[in-house]
């Protein structure tokens, strides 16, 4: 009797806000509450999307046919070329954002984040003189409004008596901006970082449309999708899916590893 | 037995204000050097007035981190206009680099100070202040992994190891228990007399603990009838026979003087 008061109650807490489950019971509650979304697809059956089984099956002939690999890479190089530049890009912009000559170019790159990029298609197609750049150009262009949005949210939240701080401590104006922006907000743009490496896995599969002569996974889509292969198309993007969150998990990890600091925050 | 010498602060006719609110009103006061034989006798200066009445104005306008409207701080003996990073803040919530752990932090102290210590020398004068401060054991920290006492000392050192001789610090008394304030009134009085010319200026409005620490206390009010708070009043606690005295608080005189602080401010 006590034991089954004592069980109910810890499954009133998991329903209770701001309560901290354990590691154990959040990993009961994700695979407890993934089989029950696997169990209903699967009794629903393939009326729109074909079941769970099915897109199993479909993701054991993609990964085992002979161009799946060159596709894989070339999505995924991409994106880190993509990801690479953009934040070269946007670091620079947003450092520079805090000099009052550049301020406004910063602000106005932020807002270019309403701007759609099928609009400019055409225009990036004259500009560049190839696929490959055509694709990094509309990544990177996709990208760095998002990722100079974050950085300047950063940098305005940095409380004045940190710059004070460093004032009293005789730095120049230099100084203080590395001590405070670059160096003092790092694991934060790595956050930033981990945030927009979704936003571009995202975009890859639709600049990848615009030209397939390099193949990828958003080649494979297009492709599936014109032969109604629903299970290749389901299973691509199960592969989608999975690397996302395995990049996710790493760029978390990487984060704690080379600011261990950043885990002394976190609720717990 | 104590001199009075050369004046080293002097705050005159600092006005402020924004748009039409006049937060400070020619505020005057000055700080003179003291001095003891055979004891480096730094100062406690205490600037106590209510909550909001213009004291975080007070405090960066006398760390030279904000211009006043008019009027002027001047320091040291050559009486020269305050500049940013001649006088030290310890602010309320004890900033520190939280990505720094607490020996560089430290060091961050030392960077752009004029003595040429080497590392190796730099990390002995770290360690000799970390033994006297009871920081030994948390030098490889980092200041979120600290109590709040704890990074208030990391804090007042990193401030000294800067070679400042002033060292301003806001509400240093704000939300610590009694046994924390005895330790804390104990630590500033160390800080005062590492140097002969060290002085303290505590902007507070704890009574009680400025007035057991100080040497010197100035009474920031408003006046009847006047917008913006100034200086009202200036009680010399050595006239008074009630500076550096550890057990002040058992002094009748002691109380009374709280009592009638109290009241002015």
């Amino acid at each position: 009797m006590v034991h089954s008061n004592t069980l109910l109650k810890d499954i009133k807490k998991i329903f209770e806000p701001l309560h901290f489950v354990s590691k154990n019971v959040a990993f009961i509650l994700i695979a407890f509450q993934s089989f029950l979304v696997l169990l209903f697809w699967q009794i629903g059956g393939d009326v729109l999307i074909p079941t769970p089984l099915k897109v199993l099956d479909g993701l054991g002939k993609i990964v085992s046919s002979y161009n799946f690999y060159d596709n894989f890479f070339s999505s995924l190089l991409l994106t880190l070329e993509g990801m690479g530049i953009s934040i070269i890009i946007a670091l620079i912009i947003s450092y520079l954002s805090l000099i009052p000559f550049f301020n406004p170019i910063a602000r106005f790159i932020i807002k270019c984040r309403y701007l759609t990029l099928t609009g400019l298609i055409f225009l990036f197609t004259l500009l560049t003189q190839n696929g490959h750049q055509l694709k990094i150009s509309l990544l990177i262009f996709g990208i760095v409004p998002f990722f100079v949005t974050s950085l300047l949210s950063i940098i305005d939240s940095i409380h004045r008596e940190e710059y004070d701080l460093c004032k009293t401590l005789r730095m120049n104006n230099w100084q203080t901006l590395l001590e405070v922006v670059v160096i003092g907000r790092l694991d934060q743009v790595f956050e930033v970082m981990r945030q927009n490496f979704a936003i571009a896995w995202m975009m890859i599969t639709m600049v990848e449309g615009l030209n397939m002569s390099e193949g990828g996974l958003g080649t494979m889509l297009i492709k599936s999708n014109k032969y109604i292969d629903l299970s290749t198309v389901f299973g691509v993007l199960v592969i989608i899916f999975i690397v996302g969150i395995v990049f996710d998990f790493l760029l978390g990890q990487l984060r704690y590893w080379l600011f261990p600091y950043t885990k002394l925050n976190m609720r717990k | 037995m104590y001199k009075k010498e050369n004046l080293i602060l002097k705050a005159e006719h600092v006005h402020i204000q924004y748009d039409e609110k006049v937060i400070l009103r020619d505020v005057n006061f000055d700080i003179h050097n003291i001095t003891k034989p055979d004891i480096a006798q730094g100062q406690v200066i205490s600037l106590i007035g209510r909550s909001g009445i213009g004291k975080t104005q007070l405090f960066r306008i006398l760390a030279g981190l904000l211009k006043p409207t008019s009027g002027a701080v001047k320091i040291d003996v050559d009486q020269h206009l305050v500049q940013p990073g001649e006088v030290g803040i310890v602010p309320q919530n004890y900033v520190l680099f939280n990505h720094r752990t607490v020996m560089e932090n430290l060091k961050i102290g030392f960077r752009n100070c004029v003595d040429n210590n080497s590392e190796k020398q730099k990390e002995e004068i770290i360690h000799e202040y970390s033994i006297n401060f009871d920081l030994k054991d948390h030098l490889k920290k980092f200041p979120m992994q600290l109590s709040g006492g704890q990074r208030q000392r990391v804090s007042i050192i990193q401030q000294v190891l800067t070679g400042n001789k002033f060292i301003l610090l806001d509400e240093p008394f704000s939300g610590l228990d009694i046994l924390m304030v005895d330790k804390v009134v104990k630590l500033l009085l160390k800080v005062s007399t590492l140097n002969e010319m060290n002085t303290l200026i505590i902007v507070s409005h704890d009574v009680e603990n400025s007035i057991a620490i100080s040497d010197t206390i100035f009474i920031l009010a408003r006046e009847e009838g006047k917008e913006g708070a100034t200086i009202t009043e200036k009680i010399d606690l050595m006239e008074m026979d009630l500076a550096w005295d550890l057990d002040i608080r058992k002094k009748p005189r002691f109380q009374e003087l709280v009592d009638n602080i109290k009241h002015k401010i």
